[in-house]
């Protein structure tokens, strides 16, 4: 049987389909205000039930975004978020008050106990579970909304006076942290590879350049490694995290990450929570998207008669290409993304 | 108190022990070996914890007394102590062997039930029309290639003949009777069909903390070899095979992993049975506890041992 889906979840897909809400973050907010409107209006009587609906409109953002995963993780963060609500009213805390970001574990399987194993019966109607979810709701709000000024406040840790930065594309968090940087740091030398064929890099060259004290550089994609020696530091904005710490970036930061590792530049990424997917690479039927070979030939133009014409629109970067993430919780290893991706998802919900 | 004598006792857990390996070719190693310690703690009684402590121990330096690979016993021996002391309660010494016995059993069903998930996790990983390089046979890495095929997957796989032993061609036995498309190399054309392979899929003996594997003699070759052309090196294990062991290098590993008991006295002139692969050359584990990368490895027997 097909899942119908709510109103407002199509009139989301539709607004990002047509590039009215864009950027990670206006959708990770959209979604997470769909989610709230479910919690406060629908009618539905227990958390299993709420569990449901959640999981059906995810998997309908899911079906007609496929590229967007950010749209599944605040639903996974709604699900535990529900599950964990639901326990502590339940007053079944005792099992799971010291271990509850992990229902698999080697101590686990050592210790549990026939009445421990029994799943928790998530259909039973609970008391105050509106109020407390839409209270804890208010918490993932905030952490939404500091998030990109709690990743700025790091810059001064990482930029230092007279360093040379290069950056690819123009990404929002990039921006912030750069323009943070440069009003606290003197003599600083940006890089923007264009990030062609959209050439946003320009876009982010502009708003740069507006600030004092700083010298901006745009180059063209093919330039970046002959530029690389010259950098102290790669900063780049990602699209989603993966579950090893490697990246769906723009097209773009592979180049970027292979020439920063052959002359041994540290790559800081930018990431805040919500871009942590819990997925790996195999998984992706939809991993990458072809973007519109207008921009690259023109349609009008000779050899487009012959030629075929792609354009990519993700790379994906390995994690042992990258040396830092930063998020809003602090710096993290790549090798550390995967103890994150357990504090934050339930492990039952890693499959929506 | 029932007290058994010394001899008696080594008899019972060693033939108990390869009985249960005789009449379940497919059983691991440490699943046997946490069998025969639960039927030790049914069988017999205990007056103190100690006595079980050492009983235990006993039992398990017996089992290593036999001529299998020892990782996996010692792993899970030591999995099965930690289990009693977590499991000792304030109560009566019969009441917590009731209780251990009890949750022995529902331990021992998610053991059982480790391959079937572990298989399951990696389904989505091999993908139709892929090529899977493996090494020598590996019961957990041959459930999860017949589940694929099940699922309607057309693949094929190489596999090593593995070293002494006829484990590779044992492999490809299985392989055929499932129906899957396989091909039997020597061990020295690892590095020649490496570049027509899609990854690479290996069993385990033991994880140890560093996240890297012991492994039948060859593995390691087969990770250098992957991470030089850029391939995927999967490794399947179950938990009980997280051993609590940190190996700097192949000479750093305790020569009872590595040689027979025949050969323990001088071990000069014999080649080792198996290697260490580091955890840089490992991709992904797929343990029963998830897909883990080797850094979890660690905290998994932190969070257990601390």
């Amino acid at each position: 049987m097909r899942e119908q889906p709510l109103k407002e979840v199509t009139q989301l897909i539709h607004a990002i389909k047509v590039g009215l809400v864009e950027g990670s973050f206006g959708i990770t907010n959209k979604t997470l205000d769909i989610f709230k409107y479910i919690i406060i209006s629908k009618s539905w009587k227990n958390a299993d039930a709420l569990m449901q609906i959640v999981r059906a409109q995810c998997r309908i953002l899911q079906a007609a975004l496929p590229q967007e995963t950010v749209t599944s993780n605040i639903a996974r963060r709604i699900l535990k978020l529900t599950r964990e609500e639901f326990d502590l009213l339940h007053a079944k805390v005792q099992h799971f008050a010291d271990d509850s970001q992990a229902s698999l574990s080697l101590h686990k399987l050592v210790t549990q106990t026939s009445e421990s194993n029994v799943s928790v019966d998530y259909s039973v109607p609970q008391q105050g579970l509106r109020e407390a979810l839409l209270d804890h709701l208010q918490e993932v709000e905030t952490e939404l909304e500091t998030s990109s000024e709690n990743i700025c406040v790091q810059a001064e840790e990482h930029i230092h006076s007279s360093e040379i930065i290069l950056t690819l594309g123009h990404s929002r968090s990039v921006e912030n942290f750069l323009k943070r940087a440069i009003k606290k740091r003197q003599f600083l030398t940006i890089i923007v590879a264009e990030c062609a064929p959209a050439s946003r890099g320009h876009n982010l060259a502009a708003s740069l350049a507006a600030e004092k004290n700083v010298e901006i550089i745009v180059i063209p994609d093919a330039a970046i490694f002959a530029m690389m020696s010259r950098v102290n530091k790669v900063i780049i904005g990602t699209h989603s995290v993966l579950a090893n710490g490697g990246l769906r970036a723009a097209c773009g930061a592979y180049t970027v990450a292979l020439a920063a590792k052959h002359y041994s530049v540290p790559v800081i990424v930018l990431a805040p929570m919500y871009k942590l997917s819990p997925l790996h690479l195999c998984e992706q039927d939809a991993f990458n998207m072809v973007g519109c070979a207008e921009d690259v030939i023109p349609y009008d133009s000779i050899p487009a008669r012959e030629a075929k014409v792609y354009s990519p629109m993700f790379d994906y970067v390995p994690p042992e290409l990258v040396t830092l993430f930063i998020s809003n919780t602090g710096g993290h290893a790549p090798s550390y993304v995967y103890r994150l991706l357990t504090e934050l998802y339930h492990p039952e919900d890693l499959e929506i | 108190m029932p007290q058994i004598t010394e001899t008696g006792k080594e008899f019972d857990v060693v033939k108990y022990f390869l009985q249960l390996l005789d009449k379940d070719k497919d059983m691991s190693y440490g699943i046997a070996a946490i069998r025969t310690l639960l039927m030790i703690l049914e069988k017999k009684q205990f007056g103190t914890i100690h006595i079980l402590h050492t009983t235990m121990r006993e039992a398990v330096a017996a089992m290593r007394n036999t001529d299998l690979s020892i990782a996996a016993i010692v792993s899970a021996g030591e999995l099965f102590c930690r289990f009693i002391t977590l499991s000792l309660d304030d109560k009566h010494m019969e009441e917590c062997r009731l209780i251990m016995i009890n949750r022995g059993k529902i331990f021992l069903d998610k053991l059982d039930n480790s391959r079937q998930v572990i298989a399951k996790q990696a389904q989505r990983f091999i993908s139709d029309g892929c090529r899977i390089l493996t090494h020598s046979r590996s019961r957990v890495v041959l459930k999860a290639l017949i589940t694929a095929s099940q699922n309607k997957k057309s693949f094929h796989v190489f596999v090593t003949q593995g070293g002494t032993g006829n484990s590779g061609e044992e492999m490809i036995r299985d392989l055929n009777a499932a129906g899957i498309d396989c091909t039997l190399i020597l061990d020295s054309a690892t590095g020649y069909v490496m570049e027509s392979v899609d990854f690479v899929m290996v069993g385990a003996e033991a994880v140890v903390e560093s996240g890297g594997i012991i492994n039948r003699i060859g593995s390691y070759t087969m990770g250098l070899c992957a991470r030089e052309m850029k391939k995927p090196f999967y490794v399947l294990a179950e938990s009980f095979k997280f051993t609590r062991l940190y190996p700097l290098n192949q000479r750093d590993l305790p020569n009872e992993y590595k040689y027979s008991r025949k050969h323990l006295s001088d071990v000069s002139k014999v080649h080792p049975l198996v290697d260490y692969t580091p955890p840089v050359y490992i991709t992904l584990l797929f343990t029963d506890l998830g897909i883990l990368t080797p850094s979890a490895v660690s905290d998994e027997l932190i969070k257990l041992y601390m």
